[in-house]
């Protein structure tokens, strides 16, 4: 069958028009209702123009929920990777029953957010503390997420058991398209085994670096259903002066605005910026990491 | 072959349409009383298999979960249930679109608490009186030596929570009183909603609404506030500090019904879920005697929440749901199920049946005897206890020390400007 045009559009339609309904439309409304004051509900809007943006960037609980948006995405993009990498390099060794790991790896990513959240909420308060608490370990009979210090940490933690799998896959897919030679020379060269993960493995799949950086770095900025189920923003703590949440990171933030303290248009601006720092992140990144492949 | 399984599934296809032509009438009541889900699914399936070409279906969302949330993402999806919840003047003023003139209901006659407009039109029906006071174990102040008649001021409840805290051990108490402020594990509204309207209207006339005036316009009654923060800082300082900033719903009426608390921060509609906890001893209410002023002996009642019907939806889907609200007020099974069934305490007079619970037991009692305080956080702007407030009790109960107490008036002075901007 030839390839034609109009069979063309009509394939490609069905998608287009999905992502037009979906994600184009909702953002121009998006950004439009962001210059209103509506609350979401009542039929009447007024045209406020960059009073929500102006009032947004004075607002202490934006600048702190920013802060720890930027601080929780540090510890997961780390935490992540280092963990991903660690598990490709076992699942890729001769080790046995590499491929039951490969496969129990992966699984935690298959449970939905708020069903881990409410899990392992359960976990950090009754059962670390139970244990911590019969055998005497301090700092282990204290809940981790009602300590404003350690909140972030125990996201992490949870974020890691459920993507580090995914991540993990990424690294797998690079490390076996190398080839073997290289690295067997290496071998006969003397070099140990270190020396060969870090000299010449890590160069080699410079690029599936560049995917997963860009993935957890987009998937923690956005990070919201482990927040809720989790922590709902956490133990309270004041920061310069007035009360936080202290775990509300930025999605949490915009939904509490637009939704729960029914307040849309100023939860919307929110969600414009978001979006614009996220494009810049996300563009920054990729376009370091490429530099780097080519280089390499 | 191919041909024979083409007509057979034809057929199977075709029998999948006879069902749509026989459709009933379907109603959803969406409401936010996880206590008494189960009670009500029960009644709703009986109205629908008593009734042809009705059924009644219920979804529940409560607890600490974000039920107004939820039914904004329903109004944004086009699927607004039929019969859903607003709480007061709060919700009112934020869905006064998608509510109906109830006005010629039959069962206006035998209540004073359904919720009116602005123009004295009936648009709420009242799901039942609730109430609350301070929670004790009857068993355990008895054996603690502490006369509960006795605690009407703020001095007799702090030196009896000392007593019993001194006699902790002996008692098998984990803590004196059971509390939640927690944001995390969803109880916040244990402080924001209900312990935020002792403020608002503890020790003034039912319909007393001078405190939340102020608030909603910015001011605090400074000397009130203080007495207050001092009752505050007593039950966070004598409660289970695990419990009140990170335990759950459940984690708080656990530490009471298994005597690990000898008193509760809760409203009478844990009755219920106290019967399914199996708890084993008698309980009652005192107030709140939250200041030296006066002797505080009235409870806290109200009727906290009202079925409204959405206005926009077809003349026989309202009419079905005028019916069935029609059905739980006059019908034996509607009787037995707000009484019985739930554990509520029915906004009706022709609904003599009496409540088993405790707690329900004490607010019968103390509407018959009078001398009440109304109950005003719906009458504060959406999103408020939850967004607002409980941060801050969140925060208090992390430490309740004298030096956090004097940044928590300062805390709840800043929640009033906040509120103010907000109308």
């Amino acid at each position: 069958m030839k390839r034609s045009k109009v069979w063309d559009a009509i394939f490609l339609a069905p998608c287009i028009i999905a992502l037009i309904m979906v994600v184009l439309i909702p953002f121009v409304q998006g950004v439009s209702f962001s210059l209103t004051d509506w609350n979401g509900v009542r039929s009447e809007i007024h045209y406020v123009g960059f009073d929500n943006y102006k009032e947004m960037f004075n607002s202490i609980e934006f600048l702190y929920s920013f802060r720890i948006t930027l601080l929780y995405t540090l510890i997961n993009v780390i935490m992540v990777n280092i963990v991903a990498f660690l598990l490709a390099l076992l699942v890729t060794s001769r080790v046995r029953g590499k491929n039951l790991y490969r496969a129990a790896f992966f699984v935690p990513n298959l449970i939905g957010g708020i069903v881990l959240g409410y899990t392992w909420q359960f976990m950090f308060n009754d059962f670390f503390t139970a244990i911590g608490k019969s055998l005497g370990i301090g700092w282990m009979s204290s809940s981790m997420i009602a300590n404003k210090n350690l909140v972030l940490l125990a996201m992490s933690i949870v974020n890691t058991w459920q993507y580090a799998g995914y991540i993990m896959l990424i690294f797998v897919a690079g490390i076996q398209s190398t080839s073997q030679e290289v690295m067997e020379a290496a071998t006969v060269d003397g070099a140990s085994y270190i020396q060969r993960v870090i000299k010449i493995l890590i160069p080699m799949i410079a690029s599936s670096f560049t995917i997963s950086l860009f993935l957890t770095i987009t998937n923690s900025f956005k990070a919201f259903d482990l927040n809720v189920a989790l922590t709902n923003g956490g133990p309270s703590m004041r920061y310069m002066g007035s009360v936080v949440k202290s775990s509300q990171l930025l999605a949490l933030t915009i939904y509490n605005k637009s939704i729960t303290s029914k307040e849309l248009a100023k939860g919307q601006a929110l969600s414009v910026v978001f979006f614009l720092m996220l494009v810049v992140f996300s563009l920054l990144q990729v376009y370091l990491s490429k530099k780097r492949e080519v280089e390499a | 072959m191919r041909k024979f399984i083409a007509t057979l599934l034809v057929l199977v296809l075709a029998l999948g349409l006879v069902p749509t032509l026989a459709e009933d009438l379907n109603i959803t009541l969406f409401h936010n009383k996880v206590e008494i889900a189960e009670p009500l699914q029960a009644f709703a399936k009986l109205y629908s298999d008593k009734t042809e070409g009705v059924t009644v279906n219920i979804e529940t969302l409560g607890g600490g979960a974000d039920y107004s949330g939820n039914l904004t993402a329903k109004l944004t999806a086009e699927s607004m249930p039929d019969i859903f919840v607003i709480e007061g003047d709060g919700d009112y003023k934020l869905w006064q679109e998608y509510v109906t003139d109830l006005s010629d209901e039959k069962w206006n006659e035998e209540t004073t608490l359904a919720y009116k407009d602005p123009e004295g039109k009936v648009v709420g029906f009242p799901v039942s009186i609730e109430g609350f006071g301070l929670g004790y174990n009857v068993e355990l102040l008895d054996k603690a030596g502490v006369d509960p008649a006795t605690l009407t001021t703020f001095s007799a409840l702090k030196e009896a929570f000392e007593k019993i805290d001194g006699m902790k051990g002996e008692l098998g108490l984990d803590s004196v009183v059971s509390m939640g402020a927690s944001v995390a594990g969803g109880t916040w509204w244990v402080a924001g909603h209900h312990n935020f309207s002792i403020y608002l209207g503890g020790g003034l006339d039912f319909e007393d609404t001078t405190i939340v005036d102020m608030f909603n316009k910015g001011e605090v009654d400074e000397e009130r506030l203080a007495d207050y923060a001092k009752y505050v800082q007593l039950l966070f300082q004598f409660s289970n500090k695990e419990v009140t900033t990170n335990g759950t719903y459940d984690d708080q009426l656990a530490a009471f019904v298994n005597k690990k608390a000898a008193f509760i921060h809760q409203g009478n509609w844990v009755d219920p879920s106290f019967a399914k906890m199996n708890i084993d001893f008698e309980y009652d209410y005192i107030s709140h005697p939250f200041n030296d002023k006066q002797e505080h002996t009235g409870l806290y009642l109200f009727a906290p929440s009202f079925y409204v019907l959405n206005s926009k939806n077809s003349p026989e889907k309202i009419q079905a749901a005028k019916d069935f609200l029609e059905f739980l007020v006059f019908s034996e099974e509607g009787a037995d199920y707000m009484v019985n069934g739930a554990g509520m305490v029915p906004a009706f007079a022709n609904v003599t049946l009496q409540p088993s619970g405790g707690f329900s037991k004490a607010l019968v009692r103390a509407n018959a005897e009078g001398g009440n305080h109304g109950v005003f956080f719906g009458k504060l702007p959406p999103g408020t206890g939850q967004d607002v407030l409980a941060p801050i009790y969140d925060l208090f109960a992390q430490d309740a020390s004298d030096e956090n107490l004097d940044f928590f008036i300062e805390d709840i002075k800043g929640a009033a400007k906040t509120v103010s901007e907000k109308q």
